[in-house]
């Protein structure tokens, strides 16, 4: 009852465009796949390398700079006496402007109940001159500390601030896991 | 006629031009957007909330009598001599096995940086019972830390980097505490029966230092001796009545720091010296003019004091605090029965001898102490100075041996320091140079900044959650 197939020409041209089509799908697959798994750098700040010289606010290409100030809000004390909002030896603990460390007001500072006072970075106004993050760290739980927005970085191949910086904390991260906040960021072992 | 109103209109024409950019520039403000940064913005309430009604040390719980009496004792903060030098002749470890130290007993607390005061054999702690939301002066065994009793009073307290951190202080008859929002207990030390209780914001309208209070209480024989602030700056309250002795008048409102009471006599006299908020000042601790201010100065004014001043035998007086304010050194001047103080040294926290939190220590001629973390280069390093050059590092430890705002102590001539971390550290106390005989990691600590207590070679430490014992003995 078998009858051998016979391929005629149209067979064969059907077959040829399958295989051609089956080709080009994997290849447009494969390169879709090499494309998603091939890792992309940025520039981060490791904030537990920083050493708030002060450098980022004038050395980024951009101006601000794309360094700014981020809050990580679960390591922070809520203090009255914040030493990342308040200059030291302030004449008075308030909102007054001659009281403030930040030379933008970049800080907005609120009560929310005694004796608690939430403090929340105005990223228009930061320029990421660290002074904030020198007086947290000095004299707080340094829950203030430097990024690099990547809304803003150009991402420069040669990015001048990392030529520049002292402590050598500005360094190449996976693009896709660009930012190192502390409190989700472990302290490298030995820093 | 045609023409010169032609005229006109030329010349009018650039006129009201020039006349309308002048109005347009007058009227610009190109600061029109900017916001004025002025006191008040926070939405901070004109007053804080009315004082809570605390029944002070209502409670009380005995779990046991029967304890192992013991010789020697750590009756407060800076140990019997003030001077946070431990006087026995116990010989103590200067290096420890591979497994550390001998850990005798552990503690769970409520957060908060109180250390403890140990009197023959019994340890007492402030503590802070989150649960029961209750200050409450805990007794232990020290050797064995077996609870022996309790007394609490209730009240309602935030954390704020911690809740209790002073340590009570402990004499044959008494035992005298201070908890975070300025409630005094006198207790009878042989039964812990109540004597009295102050509420000293209430009674002299003081105001609770931040983070709450920090200053340890001072038992001067039959007197109580506490820094109130307020409508007065130092009270004398006698221990068995409870009644107030005498009071400092407090013209200047000086306020309550965490700094504690020293006692110091100079050129025979007995005061008391204390670093307030607002200035620091020297009271006559005996006499007719009991608490009456000997001599005072404003110069030394920051709004956060925690260390405790460190007197010199000569009449030097070591001044220091946190938050960028630096240092101080005056010398104490007597003539005729009249003192005054005059300053020798003012200097920013990376410019000298410095201290954020803890007390340096006098040593046998030399000043020890860690820097604060602003203190440039030599931060969290500990420093020997002279008091001669007060500015001048003799040693630091070093970049690789940092430490924190925890306690140091000497003993059996060794230089014992905690850090943040519960690293405890064995030091010689050399005046040359600085030389470490053992660190041992004692447990995962965190803010482990309550002073030691070291009594019969047991020395007691804690974090913010645990306080242990541990056997320091060689």
């Amino acid at each position: 009852m078998g009858k051998d197939k016979i391929y005629n020409r149209r067979d064969f041209l059907e077959s040829g465009m399958r295989l051609s089509l089956a080709l080009a799908v994997g290849a447009v697959g494969g390169m879709a796949i090499g494309k998603a798994t091939t890792e992309d750098w940025v520039w981060q700040i490791d904030p537990f390398a920083c050493t708030q010289c002060g450098r980022c606010a004038d050395e980024c290409v951009l101006s601000p700079s794309a360094v700014k100030c981020v809050h990580a809000f679960d390591l922070c004390g809520y203090c009255d006496l914040c030493g990342g909002y308040l200059i030291p030896g302030a004449n008075e603990i308030s909102t007054g402007a001659e009281n403030q460390l930040c030379p933008t007001s970049a800080i907005q500072r609120k009560y929310i109940e005694d004796p608690y006072f939430e403090y929340i970075i105005n990223e228009e106004l930061c320029i990421g001159c660290a002074k904030c993050v020198k007086g947290c760290a000095s004299f707080g739980n340094g829950s203030l500390h430097l990024q690099i927005k990547h809304s803003l970085c150009k991402n420069c191949n040669e990015c001048s601030i990392a030529r520049l910086c002292p402590s050598d904390a500005i360094k190449r991260v996976p693009a896709s896991s660009p930012y190192l906040v502390k409190g989700g960021f472990v302290e490298p072992a030995g820093s | 006629m045609q023409t010169a109103t032609k005229h006109n209109l030329f010349l009018l024409a650039p006129l009201i031009g020039a006349l309308a950019v002048l109005a347009w520039w007058l009227a610009f403000d190109p600061s029109r957007h900017f916001e004025v940064n002025v006191p008040g913005m926070d939405n901070r309430p004109d007053s804080t909330a009315a004082l809570e009604e605390v029944a002070i040390g209502e409670h009380f719980q005995r779990f046991s009598t029967a304890f192992t009496s013991m010789p020697e004792s750590w009756p407060r903060f800076r140990g019997a001599g003030f001077d946070n030098i431990c006087k026995s002749d116990i010989r103590l470890l200067d290096k420890f096995s591979p497994s550390g130290p001998k850990v005798l007993w552990t503690k769970e607390l409520g957060e908060g940086h109180a250390g403890a005061a140990i009197y023959e054999g019994a340890v007492y702690v402030l503590d802070y019972d989150e649960e029961a939301r209750a200050d409450m002066l805990r007794c232990f065994e020290l050797k064995t830390g077996k609870e022996l009793w309790r007394r609490w009073h209730n009240i309602n307290l935030k954390r704020n980097h911690g809740l209790s951190r002073t340590i009570p202080a402990v004499n044959e008859k008494y035992i005298l505490a201070i908890g975070p929002a300025g409630h005094v207990m006198c207790l009878s030390r042989p039964t812990g029966d109540l004597l009295w209780g102050l509420d000293i914001s209430r009674a002299y309208d003081s105001e609770i230092p931040f983070w709450y209070t920090g200053q340890c209480p001072l038992l001067d024989g039959e007197e109580a001796i506490l820094a109130t602030g307020g409508k007065a700056l130092l009270v004398g309250v006698d221990c068995a009545s409870g009644e107030v002795l005498w009071e400092t008048p407090n013209e200047k409102g000086w306020k309550m720091s965490h700094s504690s009471i020293m006692p110091f006599e100079f050129k025979g006299m007995k005061m008391y010296v204390y670093s307030a908020v607002g200035g620091v000042a020297g009271i006559a601790a005996e006499g007719p003019d009991k608490g009456k201010v000997l001599w005072a100065t404003a110069q030394w004014n920051h709004s956060v004091v925690a260390p405790s001043p460190v007197c010199l035998p000569d009449g030097r007086i070591f001044l220091s605090a946190g938050y960028g304010a630096g240092s101080m050194f005056l010398q104490l001047k007597e003539k005729d029965g009249a003192f005054e103080v005059e300053v020798l040294a003012e200097y920013k926290p990376k410019d000298g001898l410095s201290s954020e939190q803890q007390t340096p220590i006098y040593y046998d001629g030399y000043l020890y102490g860690i820097l604060p973390k602003d203190a440039g280069t030599l931060r969290n390093e500990l420093v020997c100075v002279h008091p001669d050059n007060i500015r001048q590092v003799v040693w630091s430890s070093g970049k690789p041996n940092r430490f924190g705002l925890g306690p140091y102590m000497i003993a059996d001539n060794k230089l014992y320091i905690l850090d943040d971390h519960a690293v405890l550290t064995i030091v010689n106390p050399s005046q040359t140079r600085y030389e470490q005989l053992d660190q041992v990691q004692l447990f995962d600590g965190f803010d482990a900044w309550a002073p030691f207590a070291l009594a019969d070679g047991y020395l007691i430490l804690r974090d913010s959650r645990k306080m242990i014992c541990i056997d320091l003995r060689a």
